[in-house]
């Protein structure tokens, strides 16, 4: 125990060290006084006297120094004395300080900012129980097949699945559309997380007929609850229906890939496709039993896989379910890019660091004449290096501490962007980690830059260096050398920036400058959703439509349409269709094309060219042939050697009669999907022919001479001027999402 | 008159030995017994003696409490310990055995 006895010692001389101070003092002084008297005493003059008794004493100051080296704190001390001396300089330098910390602040900055992501992302473990149970099968299912895997499935201790759906909300000032998850009982119980208010559905609930319970999110409670304790066994309107209110979900919950604002029961939410197997709609998340390997259950998987193509032939012929570790699924590619980003940002790091010694360097020289009196007087190399070094930490100390504060306003900056295919968003904040992680750079930084500075500084002989004319001698010679040195290789690590920088740039700059398809300028577009429990059939859906675009039409300045799914928003339903004349395909087997439904002028609203044929015109419309028009790459993939005018295709889901429609005209290629996506085939009808009744949303076109910011307004009044309960939700000009595809 | 400066380590023995003949000194005292008993020949920087009690209060050898002088001034007084006398007798016989070996060496025909 004798170090600890050691250090108890050591702080107690700390803490009582002026007391040490004092007592030695005095003891000294007592000395002095009494060596005096006895020479006065001896016939010396006062004057003498004094000066034989400080002679027999020696050197007050250094004797006090080293009674305090025997008790261990002088590094203490001088860390002490050299940060005020440290602060001194820096307050009496402003332009250089703040120069030197400003360098760093941008690259501690930088870096801490993609810290606290990768930290987010890939460091922390995902908020639910166990995570690493947790794993997720890359095709979608259908809750008969989820039902029966779960249980037939011995590898999974439990397993669920979500589907979000946008449900219309009317218990606020305003309809709005909320995400629903649509989900089964197993699903917030295998990610297990507790309800911060209430409970979550039970098994016995989630059953054909269940009763209508919704479980909020934190934000759902947040916004439309007004975060009401007491909120558990509240009614609430949701699509067209009232659900109570059983639990709330805490703030950190989010479904691991999925944005949802409330879950309900599927068999709450869409009965209908609740009960279809051949509805593969839900996103599933499944928890292996303790001690299960990942292959053993992908191997279990194949055999149920195998027994439901077996029972099912007509629903479920393909099955090849795969498995991967949810953790895997998630960060997926962003790892590598997150990755590079570091690299990136430790270049720039790098390149900060190398200013910062150089600027360090600089100064050291200017100041050559003091450290060199320094030493003349005394100071050990040791001691100068530890003072120059003080004084780099100290000012690398301050950058990262600027850096941090960079680096909460670039995290938010990134965070701003919402990345879409950074799953993990809610992770990131700053954290403990994420603090160390900048104090150790900053110290580091100024440990290890500014040890060269200080080294060079403390080299050089004192003789020579006192010596007016040798003030060009070994040590500023030998700071040349380390320049050069940061300076070459500054150069070097600004090249391999700027190279990668030129790379992304010229990625960047050629996705740019892709031809959507359309004229993205002064496109305002916002998605309605009809509720289908009051449009229920396509006649009134077609009258709402026609009357709403009338009145937006007749609005002055302005030419509306509408569309099922606009391009770049991330929507698109695909069918499968038979060609007229062309030999048959298996059933199953036909091609799939991007399906369109619009009205009222919308190829000139998008300015989307006519290739070929004509346009639609208001009498292609119910109870009138079916007609239908496609894009370019549906010529070049399907009729490649022949006019697709006047050629007659139907979906393949139909049974006979056929309904067939003929093709009347092409269009130019849209990049729907992104810009730096291929262009699918796609197919163009008119919402009155369309006898899909759930295809009951739209979303508006509206291009005008200039964008007013009261269009919105406008164009919502006119909504609700028709029916006063239709949710408008998406609100966005062409350009907005045109820059979403780019980032 | 001349004055020789103490041989490099005995410092500690001569503070170490003065303690155990007298008990309870103040520096000054400690300074003024070494002088004294080596005839003036030993001469003390005497500054040096304070560093050295620093050191010797940090192994335990010494001890050190207030008390009052003569002259009723504060002083702080300095005691052997147990381990003290135990320094004692190791760096007596350290003293003694460099001391034979050099004799030997300037005594040897």
């Amino acid at each position: 125990m004798n170090w600890l006895r050691e250090i108890a010692r050591r702080l107690g001389m700390l803490v009582h060290r002026r007391q040490f101070d004092a007592d030695l003092e005095e003891e000294m002084q007592l000395h002095l006084e009494l060596r005096q008297q006895e020479h006065l005493e001896s016939g010396m003059t006062a004057d003498s006297a004094r000066a034989a008794a400080r002679r027999q004493f020696g050197n007050v100051t250094s004797l006090r120094e080293k009674s305090h080296v025997a008790w261990g704190w002088e590094w203490f001390e001088n860390l002490l004395q050299d940060m005020s001396y440290g602060l001194r300089m820096l307050r009496k330098n402003p332009g250089f300080t703040s120069v030197a910390v400003l360098t760093l602040a941008l690259g501690i900055g930088a870096n801490t900012a993609i810290f606290s992501v990768i930290n987010g992302v890939l460091l922390n473990p995902l908020p639910y129980k166990n995570p690493q149970q947790l794993v997720v099968m890359r095709e979608n299912d259908s809750l008969p097949n989820v039902m029966d895997i779960q249980r037939q499935a011995r590898a999974f201790s439990e397993g669920g699945g979500i589907n979000v759906q946008r449900m219309d909300y009317t218990g606020g000032t305003e309809p709005v559309q909320v995400r629903t998850g649509l989900v089964d009982a197993g699903f917030l119980e295998t990610l297990g997380v507790q309800p911060m208010l209430g409970r979550i559905i039970s098994l016995v609930e989630d059953t054909k007929g269940g009763p209508r319970l919704a479980v909020a999110s934190y934000s759902f409670w947040q916004n439309f609850l007004g975060s009401d304790p007491h909120a558990v066994g509240k009614a609430i309107p949701l699509g067209g229906n009232t659900y109570t209110v059983i639990g709330v979900m805490p703030a950190s919950f989010a479904p691991p890939a999925e944005h949802a604002d409330l879950f309900v029961s599927i068999w709450a939410g869409d009965p209908g496709a609740a009960a279809q197997r051949d509805v593969h709609f839900m996103h599933t998340y499944w928890r292996l039993q303790i001690g299960v390997a990942l292959a053993q259950a992908q191997a279990e998987m194949a055999a149920i896989d195998h027994r439901l193509a077996e029972q099912y032939p007509a629903e479920e012929k393909e099955r090849k379910t795969q498995l991967v570790p949810l953790q895997e699924w998630l960060i997926g590619d962003v790892r590598s890019a997150l990755l590079v980003l570091f690299g990136a940002v430790g270049l720039v790091l790098l390149i900060a660091c190398a200013n910062f010694a150089s600027l360090l360097m600089a100064r050291e020289v200017a100041r050559h004449q003091e450290l060199v009196i320094r030493s003349a007087l005394g100071a050990g190399r040791g001691r100068l290096i530890r003072k120059t070094l003080t004084e780099s930490a100290l000012l690398s100390v301050l950058g990262g501490a600027a850096g941090l504060l960079l680096a909460q306003w670039g995290t938010r900056m990134l965070l701003a962007l919402r990345p879409e295919n950074l799953a993990r968003l809610s992770g990131i904040h700053m954290d403990t980690r994420v603090l160390l992680f900048a104090l150790l750079i900053s110290v580091l930084t100024g440990v290890v830059f500014g040890m060269a500075p200080a080294w060079v500084a403390a080299r050089g002989g004192v003789a020579e260096a006192l010596n007016e004319n040798g003030r060009r001698t070994t040590a500023s010679a030998m700071g040349h050398r380390v320049r050069k040195i940061l300076v070459t290789s500054e150069l070097a690590l600004a090249l391999v920036l700027l190279v990668g920088a030129g790379l992304l740039i010229k990625g960047f700059s050629r996705l740019r400058s892709t031809n959507p398809g359309f004229n993205p300028a002064n496109v305002m577009t916002m998605y309605l959703q009809l509720p289908p429990t009051r449009y229920r059939e396509i006649p009134k859906q077609t009258q709402f439509r026609r009357e709403l675009l009338a009145r937006l039409n007749s609005l002055p300045g302005l030419q509306a349409a509408m569309v099922t799914d606009i391009p770049l928003g991330g929507n698109y339903v695909g069918h499968a269709f038979v060609i007229d004349g062309r030999p048959p395909v298996a059933v199953g087997g036909e091609p799939d094309v991007q399906t369109l439904s619009v009205m009222g002028d919308y190829f000139r609203v998008m300015q989307i060219p006519l290739r070929a044929g004509r346009d639609f015109t208001s009498l292609d419309r119910e109870n009138q042939p079916l007609v239908a028009i496609v894009n370019e790459q549906m010529v070049r993939q399907f009729f490649p050697h022949e006019n697709p005018i006047g050629a007659r295709i139907h979906w393949a889901r139909e049974t006979e009669p056929f309904q067939w429609m003929t093709l009347i005209g092409v269009v130019g290629d849209v990049k729907h999907s992104g810009l730096d996506q291929p262009v699918d085939p796609a197919v163009y009808t008119t919402f009155p022919q369309s006898d899909e009744i759930w295809r009951s949303f739209m979303t508006l076109a509206i291009r005008t001479r200039d964008m007013s910011p009261g269009l919105v307004e406008e164009a919502k009044k006119q909504v609700w001027s028709l029916d006063s309960r239709i949710p408008v939700s998406d609100v966005n000009t062409m350009d907005q999402l045109m820059a979403v595809s780019l980032a | 008159m001349h004055r020789d400066e103490i041989p490099a380590g005995t410092l500690y023995l001569l503070i170490l030995k003065t303690l155990a003949r007298s008990g309870e000194l103040h520096g000054y005292e400690i300074a003024n017994s070494i002088q004294r008993i080596s005839e003036d020949v030993l001469q003390v920087e005497e500054g040096s003696l304070y560093p050295a009690l620093q050191r010797m209060l940090i192994k335990r050898w010494v001890t050190a409490k207030w008390g009052t002088t003569a002259g009723n001034r504060r002083a702080r007084y300095y005691q052997l310990t147990a381990a003290g006398r135990k320094q004692l007798a190791v760096e007596m016989s350290q003293f003694e055995r460099v001391i034979g070996a050099v004799t030997r060496v300037i005594e040897a025909v």
